[in-house]
């Protein structure tokens, strides 16, 4: 039964990843705005188009 | 020949490609766009600049999502973004290599704003990067000092319709640091509630028995260990708001909270150090989330709407100093001193009280009392600060500092300092203090019971009664049922600063208004027309002559008329006395008396408030039109239903002309009073109030912000919701003004559902003390009544408030 432990201390480990990968989110500021991304992935990608027909900008 | 004219066609006009709004007669072309249509040049420079980079993807994402461009493009304006200690003060980052500031722009309203905002690199390369923050509609731009300058920038903001707001209260600010507590606090609790609950598991079910005798020491201390975090990260606000509460003798509901999580924490604690059981770590971090989602719930704000703005979120961050010799250079507003001689420039705000010493003073003071007409000034008279020259530049002399002016001495009124005002008494911090004192009387009475019979129990009753005692399902019945009703009142486009606010609003018992912007419409107007009446072609001829001239009355006119599409031949304006020009023939003048050639006779009264505008056809005067403010639709009924129930007053900077009117309007027993100061207004609202009476008050300009503060809760009414709205506690659209009976009611409702839901948490508290006193409150049973008691009351109350905003169809 001593498997226990080893259980206990991975599924820990796992909880404790998931809870610093929560508190880097919130440190990066992405739960400051949860609006504007929702409406910017939206937006098509055109620089590579457009830097081709504008070659100064 | 005129009447020929008369039926012309119901304008079937072209959208502006950039703005949306209606093209004149002729749209202006763009030499290599002749398919689009713009209504003035400065849409169609617009056009050009965002054409020749390459960004017209900006009316793809879109329809017409461009800000109309008023194309009075003033030289030197933007001159102080140069002086060093303005940039000093603006710049959140600074180096040779790299600056950063966040602007605010209440104008971006859409996606295409967000994608032209996030695109300004390719307008200017100096900018490095710039970011939307859409919900607090800031901009965060770096650019490349080397390449560029901050003038350039906002210059740049400017020309595309985005001109950031830089006032005098963003000097020195710092960018919103963002309420990362709460989640940080919400993370560490919500990972030990599962872990904790993980290991506690085996507790309860007897199959286990085995595996709890091996592993049960490991078991309660790694939940020790968890639950030590939530101890002194999570739950540090409730121990510290119960103490600010102490400090001020004063016993919150955080008191008995602190009271019954320490008892957990210490009698858990204690069993698993002397190897008695598990402690109760489930049911503390359990309680500890649950409440810090309460919080959550409650803090949703409304982040582009500001209600903490005083003056300094209006005035200018630089001026125009005239140094002796006549030469200009840009100081610092903060730095004006008395004495000093300023020049303030076309829709330029006067910083400070001062004399006007040279040119035609035109003062819009529309922000400040919210009367829409500019007040004519002559030299050697005093202009209060915060009105807008409207016109030609004029030169004055600084007579008080900018803290000391008529206006903005009203903030070093006491009732600004926000230490000053007693903590809320909440319906929440009533009942908690009370069960304070009764769950120690209880908690004693059980010892007292269990004590000669069996110390042990008497211990055991006495923990479990404190433990109980936490009032987690009481602490949640107020968040929950006011955040669902701060959401349901916010879709209804009524922002309270927080849900603190609705209880104010439902136990209020009397309403104040303002009168000017408040229950007046500053853009619609009522024009009533005195002398014989116009034939519609005359009309029509007026509101085409009206429409060419940017005064604010000709404005007004032209809107009040029907809309025409005559040509006007030799449009003639002059100055501060009327407009000309002649329409199918015939000369129409407008403007003062004097100007159209009216009767002396028919001077008007000097006391008379209504502005009037005169008329004449071909010389001949033809009588004048009175331009009354237009009270807000459905005023009457709103009046009507506050009336049977809240005592109204009315408050107004302006004289009594319209006295009667109103006096129909509130009801003989209404207290109507005119001719008050910003100071009076707030006197009046603080003698309510020493009355004993819950007051609010309902107003919009900056003379309105000594009343709105004092009073238990100020509402702040405003056409734009972004544009300037004085401190308060509440945002309110004018166009839901008709629907504050019905918002207030549903206050009240909301107010009984938190009471509804108190007596459903005081079952389970009895249930819990019962078997408390007997000593049978044992971990598994606090497992099971802490979650159902507080997910029954999160459920109860938000579905209640639900409930009472369909009936009322809100």
């Amino acid at each position: 039964m001593t498997i226990i432990f080893l259980l206990i201390g991975i599924s820990l480990a796992v909880a404790l990843t998931f809870l610093g990968a929560f508190l880097w989110a919130v440190r990066s500021g992405q739960y400051e705005d949860d609006y504007t991304p929702s409406v910017r992935m939206l937006f098509d990608d055109e620089t590579a188009a457009e830097e081709t027909g504008q070659p100064t900008t | 020949m005129s009447v020929a004219l008369a039926p012309a066609a119901p304008p079937t006009r072209t959208a502006c490609a950039h703005c949306g709004d209606a093209c004149p007669d002729e749209p202006l072309h763009l030499a290599a766009e002749p398919a689009l249509p713009f209504c003035c040049t400065g849409c169609r420079a617009v056009y050009e600049l965002l054409a020749a980079s390459n960004l017209c993807t900006y009316y793809r994402l879109d329809a017409h999502p461009g800000q109309k461009i008023k194309d009075l493009e003033l030289p030197g304006r933007f001159d102080y973004l140069d002086s060093e200690e303005v940039q000093e003060q603006l710049l959140a980052f600074r180096s040779p290599t790299l600056a950063r500031l966040t602007f605010q722009i209440p104008q971006m309203h859409c996606a295409s704003c967000i994608w032209l905002l996030e695109n300004l690199f390719k307008l200017n390369p100096g900018i490095g990067a710039s970011r939307v923050n859409f919900l607090r509609k800031e901009l965060t731009v770096s650019y490349h000092p080397a390449d560029t300058s901050l003038k350039e920038v906002v210059q740049l903001l400017a020309a595309v319709g985005y001109e950031p707001q830089i006032t005098l209260a963003e000097l020195g600010a710092q960018p919103h640091p963002g309420n990362r507590r709460l989640y940080y606090q919400l993370g560490v609790a919500a990972f030990a509630f599962g872990n904790v609950m993980l290991l506690a598991l085996p507790e309860y079910f007897s199959f286990t028995a085995q595996l709890q005798s091996l592993f049960g020491r490991f078991f309660g201390g790694l939940s020790l260990l968890l639950a030590l975090p939530v101890l002194l990260v999570s739950a540090r606000d409730f121990y510290r708001s119960a103490g600010q509460g102490l400090r001020q003798r004063y016993i919150n509901l955080d008191f008995p909270i602190s009271l019954g999580l320490t008892a957990l924490f210490v009698t858990s604690v204690f069993e698993v150090v002397t190897g008695h059981g598990p402690g109760y770590f489930d049911s503390f971090t359990g309680l500890v989330f649950f409440m810090l989602i309460g919080k959550w719930v409650q803090q949703r704000s409304y982040d582009a709407l500001r209600f903490d703005r005083d003056f300094t979120s209006y005035f200018p961050v630089a001026v125009t100093l005239l140094g002796p010799g006549g030469q200009e250079h840009t100081i610092s507003v903060k730095e004006l001193r008395p004495g000093q001689r300023i020049r303030v420039r076309h829709q330029e705000i006067v910083p400070a009280d001062a004399v006007l010493l040279r040119g035609a003073g035109q003062i819009d003071y529309s922000f400040v009392s919210g009367e829409s007409e500019p007040v004519p000034k002559a030299a050697g008279e005093i202009i209060y600060a915060g009105g807008r020259q409207v016109g030609a530049a004029v030169e004055l002399e600084v007579v008080r500092e900018v803290s000391q002016g008529y206006l903005t001495q009203l903030w070093n009124n006491p009732v600004f300092q926000k230490e000053t005002r007693p903590t809320l008494e909440t319906y929440a911090n009533k009942v908690g203090r009370y069960f304070v004192g009764l769950t120690l009387l209880l908690a004693l009475g059980a010892v007292a019971y269990w004590y000669p019979r069996s110390p042990q129990m008497a211990l055991r009753a006495f923990t479990s009664v404190l433990v109980i005692a936490c009032p987690c399902a009481l602490s949640l019945a107020t968040p929950f049922a006011l955040g669902a009703a701060l959401r349901v009142l916010g879709r209804r486009k009524f922002y309270l600063k927080n849900s603190a606010v609705v209880e104010t609003l439902g136990r209020a018992d009397t309403i104040v208004f303002d009168k000017t912007g408040t229950l007046t419409e500053v853009q619609r107007t009522a024009v009533d027309f005195m002398g014989p009446a116009l034939s519609p072609a005359q009309q029509q001829a007026v509101a085409a002559v009206a429409r060419h001239s940017t005064h604010p009355l000709s404005q007004r006119l032209a809107t009040a008329l029907p809309g025409s599409l005559l040509p006007v031949a030799g449009f003639a304006e002059t100055p501060g006395q009327g407009i000309s020009g002649m329409v199918a023939g015939v000369l129409v003048r407008i403007g003062a008396a004097a100007f159209t050639g009216a009767a002396p006779a028919a001077k008007p009264e000097p006391a008379a408030a209504q502005a009037r505008v005169w008329v004449s056809f071909d010389g001949l005067a033809a009588g004048c039109f009175v331009l009354l403010n237009a009270y807000r639709e459905g005023l009457p009924e709103v009046l009507a239903a506050l009336g049977r129930r809240y005592q109204l007053a009315v408050l107004s900077g302006d004289n009594d002309a319209e006295r009667e009117r109103l006096q129909q309007l509130f009801g003989p027993r209404a207290e109507l009073r005119f001719h008050q100061s910003p100071q009076a207004k707030l006197d009046y609202i603080a003698r309510l109030r020493q009355q004993g009476r819950t007051v609010v008050m309902v107003g919009d300009g900056l003379n309105d912000a000594g009343a709105l503060q004092q009073a238990a809760a100020g509402i702040a009414v405003t056409d734009v919701l972004t544009n300037f709205s004085p401190a308060c506690d509440a945002i309110l659209e004018a166009g839901s003004l008709a629907q504050l009976p019905t918002l207030l009611a549903f206050c009240r409702a909301a107010l009984r559902v938190v009471l509804a839901t108190f007596v459903l948490s005081f079952c389970y508290n009895a249930v819990g003390l019962t078997l408390a006193v007997q000593g049978r409150f044992t971990p598994i049973v606090s497992a099971i009544l802490m979650p159902v008691s507080s997910l029954s009351v999160m459920v109860f109350a938000t579905l209640l408030v639900r409930l009472a905003a369909r009936r009322r169809r809100l």
